[in-house]
């Protein structure tokens, strides 16, 4: 019976629910065996061959002690207990009389390959529970002859007690398969992720390098050590991105970290708290399309080789977004006065979609001091 | 236009208008041990080191070989790669700090991993900046944590004002935690910093000094540092650990 490419078996291996059962299997088969030699001791004056009931007994009990300290459960295994239950039902017919059994009596072994039964269910599923007590009961059905009311009842049970314990372990077998099969996968990606950054910090060194190294020597060489800067801006926000912790899974909530660094090239800079920075997620989308045009306004208006750096602060029932560039500024009152003629569309855009959230943009300019702009943001929509 | 350099804050050729009293001892006295895993990097550095008369006296390819000859040779400046192989950054910095030298230890790195940054500088680093920035940039940022200034990217004030927020948010206000909390005037520079300002724009904005500015970031770093001791040895009170026989 044993086959090869069978499923990992034995108690030690498969999904917990599975090593449960085996263990309740281990307790219910003393129990029964108990119970069975009760009914004999109860009966035994009535028995032709009391002897060889209380052998067969012997015989079962002895299986029993051995499965309770040899652990693996093989077909081999089960095989055997199945053969065992089998014979013991069959020795009934020379333990009692006839008419006896017609009466109704119960068999030698009793309850017990209910255990065989349910041990099937749990190595084969389904099928195994459904075979090991058509088994049981075809034996059932030759030891009785003529099956009684009992007979057909037992049967019965056992069918629906192997159909129904298979189902759970193939169940609770697929539910751990696809668990270690998500479980792998994760594993996987995490060690891909881990070699993934060591290979970006090596290719940041060497374009760092290129950079620096290009820089200084000039020439021809500075156009390269440009190229390697660019790439080198491009490959950090990506490596820093990745690295972010995945959001927590809290429905519609994103970390506003996470989109505000994509926005971070060569001449932004994002500064950020270490720990992920939790909004809803329509709020975080209007946020971060507000920096980005606050951004948008930077690179139009601030002057050639102007830097932006944007700081995102988590202060609990608020959160702000200070965007702070260093090109050629405005004068006071500039704003005030673009926004009555209409022509930026600093004031309307975005102050409009801050005030929608509820919150305030306050704008400090000074010429050739560069841009502040602050936007502070309530939790939970307005205050 | 690409500018590689992230901006390291402190430099001291900028801020030289009277706030350069007592500045290190000259350069050609500064020892510095280098840590990085790249020899293509770390002889790049220790060259540029050298030509600018700070004398490296050893370089190291991992993290334990760090800590080993730091021990030994008692450097001014340790500059750190923060990803070797053997021990992380945080690592390497919590045995020097924990060894007892006045080494100062200047994280450089490649590719910025947030956390990684932030344990560093817990650990006792006095110093950060990106392997992108320039070499006069560098150079100073050498010179400056030497000095014991605190070197900072907005990046990392960035991370540092995000950590004095959670501490405060989750430890109950006792005086301890007070104390160890930073004042509007820090939490005004630091936001400042972490916008991209040099220490000398922060000293014209806020009508203060370049040294106090300077003074000032000091201080959230040493908070920093001192909390986390704080929090270390909590934790081995509330561990027990208090409680063994000292070695």
């Amino acid at each position: 019976m044993s086959t090869g490419g069978d499923r990992p078996e034995g108690v030690s291996s498969g999904p917990p629910v599975v090593a449960a059962l085996w263990r309740a299997i281990d307790v219910l088969r003393p129990i029964a065996l108990g119970w069975a030699a009760y009914g004999t001791s109860v009966r035994s004056g009535s028995m032709t061959r009391p002897w060889l009931a209380w052998a067969v007994l012997g015989i079962l009990a002895a299986w029993t002690v051995v499965l309770l300290l040899r652990r693996a459960r093989t077909p081999l295994v089960l095989g055997t207990e199945l053969a065992l239950a089998v014979l013991a039902i069959l020795a009934t017919r020379l333990v009692d009389t006839p008419e006896v059994i017609a009466a109704g009596a119960k068999t030698v072994p009793g309850v017990w390959p209910a255990a065989t039964v349910v041990g099937w269910a749990v190595l084969r599923g389904w099928r195994g529970g459904l075979f090991a007590a058509g088994v049981v009961a075809a034996a059932d059905l030759l030891e009785v002859v003529e099956p009684t009311e009992n007979t057909v009842n037992n049967i019965i049970l056992l069918l629906l007690l192997g159909g129904c314990v298979g189902y759970c372990s193939d169940l609770s077998r697929e539910g751990h398969a696809a668990l270690q099969e998500a479980m792998q996968v994760q594993a996987e990606v995490r060690e891909r992720d881990r070699l993934a950054r060591t290979v970006h910090d090596g290719v940041l060194q060497a374009l760092s390098y290129i950079h620096r190294r290009g820089t200084e020597m000039g020439g021809e060489v500075r156009e390269l050590a440009t190229m390697a800067a660019a790439q080198e801006g491009l490959l950090r926000t990506l490596v820093s991105g990745a690295s972010l912790p995945p959001p927590d899974r809290v429905e519609g909530m994103v970390d506003l970290r996470g989109l505000l660094g994509r926005y971070a090239e060569g001449t932004v800079q994002v500064a950020a708290p270490a720990d992920a920075v939790m909004l809803e997620h329509r709020v975080a989308e209007e946020l971060a399309a507000a920096v980005r045009e606050v951004l948008d306004n930077v690179r139009r208006h601030a002057g050639d080789g102007a830097s932006a750096w944007v700081l995102i602060e988590d202060h609990d029932e608020h959160v702000v977004v200070t965007i702070r560039d260093d090109g050629v500024g405005v004068a006071p009152g500039r704003f005030a006065e673009a926004a009555a003629t209409g022509r930026m569309g600093v004031a309307n855009s975005i102050q409009g979609r801050i005030r929608d959230l509820g919150g305030q943009a306050v704008y400090d300019s000074r010429v050739g001091a560069g841009t502040t702009v602050e936007l502070t943001l309530p939790r939970r929509g307005r205050p | 236009m690409m500018r590689g350099d992230q901006g390291a804050q402190g430099a001291p050729g900028e801020g030289d208008a009277g706030g350069s009293v007592g500045r290190p001892a000259e350069p050609q006295a500064v020892t510095v041990v280098v840590a990085d895993d790249h020899p293509m990097w770390r002889d790049a550095v220790a060259r540029d080191l050298t030509d600018a008369g700070f004398k490296v006296v050893a370089t190291a390819e991992d993290g334990p070989g760090a800590v080993r000859r730091t021990l030994a040779t008692r450097p001014a400046v340790l500059v750190l790669d923060l990803n070797l192989p053997g021990l992380r950054g945080d690592q390497v910095c919590a045995a020097v700090t924990a060894a007892g030298l006045s080494t100062r230890v200047l994280v450089l790195s490649a590719s910025a991993e947030q956390k990684d940054v932030l344990e560093a500088v817990k650990a006792g680093a006095t110093g950060y900046l990106l392997k992108s920035a320039s070499r006069e940039t560098f150079l100073d940022a050498v010179r400056d944590v030497a000095g014991g200034r605190a070197v900072f990217t907005p990046g990392l004030a960035g991370l540092v004002l995000g950590e004095f927020r959670r501490m405060a948010a989750g430890a109950a206000p006792t005086s301890c935690t007070e104390r160890l909390g930073l004042t509007e005037r820090e939490t005004e520079v630091l936001r400042l910093v972490a916008t991209g300002m040099t220490y000398k724009q922060i000293a014209a904005h806020l009508f203060i000094s370049h040294r106090t500015v300077q003074n000032h970031v000091q201080n959230t770093l040493g908070k920093l540092q001192l909390h986390n001791r704080v929090e270390l040895v909590r934790f081995a009170i509330a561990k027990g650990l208090d409680t063994s026989p000292p070695t």
